[in-house]
């Protein structure tokens, strides 16, 4: 029998895209501003899988990450005039070389302590940056708005920010697929099943593991660096939200941890709920609880995600999504 | 996640569809009124940390809205006549949310003017947003300096901004108390209380007063026994700071437990709050800044005096209304959205149109009183918008002849019901 290899990627590469053109195609704003977010909670939850859901580290304060590279970009933007894009990158680099720092010593522990460690790491950061007056303390930095004025006005701004946001996302992803399919993919797989065992088979846990802290770093610091630039200011409290991180990691759950779609369905789930609960008139009243019964009934009963869920009841489906 | 995307996507067209509706009316006295729906959109903390103080606001702005639609609209010189509509979503007191919305707002469900959330979190991810998309936006609710310095040229803001909370309380504790010399500065450390402080400061320095402590405390501390111990090394002779209704009064409580001697404390936004009369004798005579109160008295001759016009219902019409509607008094949250809506009517009635332009126009120009104080909004690029006539009122926490502790306003001279008491 030929093994037909089904062309995952590209086809999500190409769904992602046509709905990230959509908003630009029908000159809508409104559903422009819902993707932003949404292909930012893409980005956020598919970095997170790459510790979570290959290594099986649960990184719950993840967001310390989207808060370095915004405030990184943002500074060099304010104080250097530097362009978003430089910016951009020149903030990630620093945010990711932290995440080699600190993932060296934390990704020695395991399990539940780990989880605590980054959730501390956040916090301190926050309390840090809320006392680092260079980066303008508690009240944080905001930009005039004339800096738009370089990038053709605020309105092009915000239509750089979501273009920028949506490579940022289909990068993440395409990183997440390529880590999935390689060796090293394997090998964090390995070390998520067992560590003890991954180690005499002759891999080597504390660098991979940190490899792929680092690498999930990177796309969450140039997504806060998107975010603060779009947004114009940027505060400790909104930089270093450990309730987005919480999301972020639900979204993971909800879709399907461990498989490159599944972040993705979640995010888009997880964002679409939201919005339409909270715009819904009869709903409105009953958006939390509703998004916490659906939350329980995942966790309860499609431990795998919806993803998960999809590969296991209707396993010809595995050749087709990752 | 196609068909979620094209669902949306219709959901937009269809709002965009359904936009406002013209209805030809009755002509009055010659002329033709044509009745026309004005569509006021802004989110509100239904949900969320902000969530007490935003649906005071959001109550507000429904007064102001159920007032001007008994009165028969917002009458133009043209004859059209405008029919408010409230257009509003809970925001989760998040500011992606808030940015999300806001579009949504302006772009889908075809908003005439905004309004603001509440808080200055929530003000500034919205203005970013109707300034980028050239909406006009009346703000209560934030009081942050650094909102109205970005450079824009949209917004408009109706609370006094924070770096004037603190300083008043300065001009009242001399005046008081001229021997005062040694203060203590102890507030929390987030955006807005900080700002305060960082205006304060040069300000208590600039009377010849010196700052003897000067300490950040944590949002969320709830034993300050370090900082008092701190404070009380330095025996100042006045504490100022605080930060919001729950440190604010945890710290005031162990001042008054700790026995600390200041002959002035002024903490933020605190002491105007009702529970903050839970602390029982630890609250008297604390002094706190609000933007209004009921007791506030801006009327008719005020604004003679002032050599503005007065505009809207006095304050005594307000708050009673409001009782009447929500049966609970109105906090200043609620006054600052009633007075968000009354802005943006005296600029439509003086533009006599609901072009953005022209009513960009008005609000450059108005000054004017109302119940809520006076109006006036800087023309300065580098600060446009911001509010620079509005005063505080202070209140200090005093016994009454029956000996129940309540609020009395003690500042400005021109307002007060009570003179102020030093501590004892």
């Amino acid at each position: 029998m030929i093994r037909v290899r089904a062309p995952f990627l590209p086809a999500l590469l190409v769904v992602l895209a046509v709905v990230a053109a959509l908003p630009l195609a029908v000159n809508n704003n409104s559903l422009r501003e819902e993707l932003f977010l949404m292909f930012m909670l893409i980005t956020l939850a598919s970095s997170i899988n790459i510790i979570m859901g290959y290594t099986g580290y649960v990184s719950f304060g993840h967001i310390v990450f989207f808060g370095l590279g915004g405030y990184f970009a943002f500074y060099l933007m304010q104080n250097f005039n530097a362009h978003f894009l430089v910016a951009a990158l020149a903030g990630a680099i620093p945010a990711s070389a932290i995440a080699l720092v600190i993932g060296v010593p934390i990704l020695r522990l395991r399990g539940a302590y780990f989880a605590l460690a980054t959730i501390g790491i956040n916090e301190a950061m926050r309390t840090a940056i809320n006392n680092f007056e260079p980066f303008g303390g508690a009240v944080g930095m905001f930009f005039n708005f004339s800096v738009y004025d370089t990038y053709g006005g605020a309105r092009n701004a915000a239509l750089l920010a979501y273009g920028v946001m949506v490579v940022v996302a289909l990068a993440t992803v395409t990183t997440s697929y390529l880590i999935r399919r390689s060796k090293f993919g394997l090998s964090l797989m390995a070390i998520r099943e067992d560590q003890d065992v991954a180690m005499v088979v002759g891999i080597d846990p504390a660098r991979a593991k940190v490899v792929a802290y680092v690498i999930s770093s990177f796309f969450p610091a140039l997504a806060g660096a998107t975010f603060f630039f779009k947004n114009g200011i940027i505060e400790p409290g909104v930089a270093f939200d450990l309730l987005r991180s919480i999301e972020s990691l639900v979204m993971c759950v909800l879709g399907g941890t461990g498989t490159v779609a599944g972040p993705i369905v979640g995010a888009a789930l997880y964002e679409w709920l939201r919005g339409f609960l909270i715009t819904t008139p009869a709903l409105a009243n009953f958006q939390l609880f509703l998004a916490g019964l659906l939350l329980l009934v995942v966790v309860l009963f499609v431990t795998a995600g919806l993803v998960g869920w999809l590969r296991n009841r209707y396993p010809v489906l595995r050749a087709y999504i990752q | 996640m196609r068909g979620i995307t094209v669902a949306l996507a219709l959901i937009g067209l269809l709002a965009a569809a359904c936009g406002g509706t013209t209805t030809p009316g009755a002509g009055t006295s010659g002329q033709a009124t044509v009745k026309k729906d004005l569509i006021i959109g802004f989110t509100a903390s239904q949900t969320g940390a902000q969530n007490v103080a935003s649906n005071k606001q959001t109550e507000g702005i429904k007064l102001w809205v159920d007032d001007v639609t008994k009165a028969g609209g917002i009458k133009l010189k043209d004859g059209t006549i405008l029919m408010p509509q409230i257009k509003s979503y809970d925001d989760q007191s998040a500011t992606d949310r808030v940015q999300a919305l806001y579009t949504k707002l302006i772009n889908d469900d075809k908003v005439d003017f905004l309004l603001s959330p509440y808080s200055s979190g929530l003000v500034k991810a919205a203005a970013v947003v109707s300034e980028q998309n050239g909406k006009v936006m009346i703000t209560a609710g934030g009081a942050d300096d650094a909102t109205m310095e970005q450079g824009f040229r949209n917004i408009y803001q109706v609370y006094t901004p924070a770096s004037k909370y603190l300083t008043g309380a300065i001009d009242l504790m001399l005046k008081l108390d001229p021997t005062i010399k040694k203060v203590a500065i102890v507030n929390e450390k987030d955006s807005f209380s900080t700002s305060v402080v960082a205006a304060a400061k040069p300000y208590a320095e600039s009377k010849g007063l010196q700052v003897v402590v000067n300490q950040g405390y944590d949002t969320g501390t709830v034993d300050f026994g370090p900082f008092i111990n701190q404070i009380s090394a330095a025996a100042p002779d006045a504490i100022i700071g605080g930060g919001h209704l729950p440190d604010g009064t945890t710290l005031a409580k162990q001042l008054y437990e700790k026995k600390v001697s200041a002959r002035f404390v002024a903490l933020l936004v605190a002491p105007p709050e009702p529970t903050f009369a839970d602390i029982g004798e630890a609250a008297q005579f604390i002094v706190g800044p609000s933007q209004w109160e009921t007791q506030t008295k801006y009327s008719a001759e005020a604004a003679k005096t002032a050599g503005v016009p007065f505009y809207g219902p006095t304050g005594a019409d307000f708050t009673t209304a409001y009782k009447a509607k929500f049966s609970a008094p109105p906090s200043y949250h609620s006054a600052g959205g009633y007075a968000a809506g009354l802005t943006l009517q005296k600029a439509l009635e003086d533009a006599g149109s609901t072009d953005p332009e022209k009513v960009k126009t008005a609000l450059d120009k108005d000054d004017f009183m109302t119940f809520y104080g006076r109006i006036k909004f800087s023309t300065d690029p580098k600060t446009h918008g911001k509010q620079i006539a509005h005063e505080m009122v202070y209140v200090q926490w005093l016994k009454g002849s029956d000996g129940k502790l309540a609020t009395q306003i003690v500042w400005p001279a021109e307002a007060k019901s009570a003179d102020p008491q030093l501590r004892k």
